[in-house]
């Protein structure tokens, strides 16, 4: 219990460093930036207080924006998608799994995908409709949406794909 | 009341979620410049369409005030104008209305006054026509003032009351008055045939004075008019009583049909003149 939430926050500010440092200066074909660190949302426990669940949303939202210098918008998206986690899960998961159950490529990868991808679309239409605000340039706004989307998704299981390798490989 | 607060804390969670939202929100609009002013642009526009929509309707109810208002005010300009408009018939005496009539020499002014009248009544459907002005004795008009319009020469005064004074006009077959060719010194007499209101003769002019469609015909000696001032252009040569003179057919300068504001020439001089030519006789 204790070590899964040091990997918790451990992961906290790995993908916060991750998103600053590199993501955030990638812009593929002038329209596309990777969004990762809603993957640490993504990886908590099923059963995990909702409170925590949402505090934590927000706070990671909150340091992205002091390092990006957007305040607000990305702690916004982020808090939004953290308190709808719950709904979201109910979506895709059947429920009898127990709370302690983490989703992830190797526990249930069909539903791991589905959730993830509707999860990162949620959060990045919030993230630019937010950073647009308006609906004048919606065309842009949406091609925007949809590649970041499609580039965020694929990292994001790579990434799951690759830690739980690692993490198996470390075990055996 | 404990199922309210069961329902309070078993969402408790989407009270916090809304307020960190709210939270954020409120850091977007603080922070962001950009969403900012979307926001206020957008807030303005509400802001002002409500406050259009108040104002139509208040605006309606000031309707009758505002009626009010504009009446008394168009009062208050249109007697504002009145008063102005008599300032300036008052004031309209000395100026373009005589350079028109006269033809080059100005010296003569300074002898001449002129009283600025405008004709109230008028005749020329007889033979024995005149005109009314509508200034007598009390504004200084006394018989014998030579009348002039815009134009040129209208007639003389020849009777006055207080307020009023006759005119004795050109179209008159009473009327004499000297006048002369522009362009040369011999003079003739101008009279009326009784015909025709536009049309006027001068006589009596020799028959060597060289002339032509169009001249130009000035006063000569009189003890009523100014030289130089306009009487008329030739039209055509008349009809004439023996052969060593001319007589011309002249168009009227004055124009008798639309005739509307004159001026009554006081002579300075008038008095002074007359009385050293009596003592002569």
């Amino acid at each position: 219990m204790k070590i899964s939430y040091l990997y918790e926050w451990l992961r906290f500010m790995l993908l916060i460093i991750l998103q600053v440092m590199l993501l955030n200066r990638i812009d593929l074909f002038g329209v596309a930036t990777p969004v990762l660190y809603i993957y640490f949302l993504l990886k908590l426990p099923v059963g995990r207080n909702q409170f925590y669940v949402i505090i934590s949303g927000f706070l990671m939202g909150l340091i992205i924006d002091v390092f990006l210098n957007t305040p607000g918008m990305n702690a916004a998206a982020t808090t939004i998608v953290a308190a709808f986690r719950r709904p979201i899960i109910n979506l895709f998961f059947s429920r009898v799994e127990y709370d302690e159950f983490v989703p992830g490529m190797y526990t249930a990868a069909g539903a791991f995908i589905r959730f993830t991808i509707f999860t990162v679309l949620l959060h990045l239409t919030l993230l630019f409709f937010i950073e647009s605000f308006t609906l004048f340039n919606l065309v842009n706004t949406l091609l925007r949406i949809v590649t970041s989307s499609l580039v965020s998704v694929v990292l994001i299981l790579a990434l799951d794909s690759l830690m739980y390798k690692k993490k198996t490989g470390e075990q055996t | 009341m404990r199922n309210l607060f069961n329902f309070i804390i078993r969402n408790s969670h989407w009270l916090v979620a809304i307020l960190l939202i709210a939270f954020s929100f409120y850091l977007v609009f603080a922070c962001n410049s950009y969403q900012r002013s979307v926001f206020l642009t957008s807030a303005n526009k509400v802001v002002g369409w409500s406050y259009a929509v108040t104002n139509n309707i208040t605006s309606f109810f000031h309707l009758k005030k505002n009626n009010q208002q504009l009446l008394e005010r168009n009062a208050q300009l249109l007697e504002e104008m009145h008063a102005l408009k008599a300032q300036m018939d008052l004031q309209a005496a000395n100026d373009s209305l005589i350079v028109e009539a006269f033809v080059s020499d100005t010296t003569e002014q300074v002898q001449f006054e002129f009283i600025p009248a405008e004709v109230v009544n008028v005749s020329f459907s007889g033979p024995n026509n005149f005109l009314t002005l509508n200034k007598g004795s009390a504004h200084g008009v006394q018989p014998d003032m030579g009348v002039i319009s815009q134009q040129g020469v209208v007639g003389v005064v020849s009777m006055v009351s207080d307020k009023f004074s006759m005119v004795i006009p050109v179209i008159n077959p009473k009327f004499r008055l000297s006048g002369k060719l522009k362009n040369s010194e011999n003079y003739g007499s101008v009279s009326w045939d009784g015909k025709d209101v536009r049309y006027a003769q001068l006589g009596e002019l020799p028959k060597h004075e060289s002339f032509q469609v169009g001249d130009t015909v000035l006063t000569s000696f009189s003890r009523i008019f100014p030289k130089q001032l306009v009487i008329g252009i030739v039209r055509s040569r008349g009809e004439s009583k023996d052969d060593n003179f001319n007589t011309f057919n002249l168009r009227l300068a004055t124009d008798f049909y639309s005739l509307q504001d004159v001026l009554i020439i006081r002579d300075a001089f008038h008095e002074e003149q007359k009385a050293l030519e009596e003592a002569l006789q």
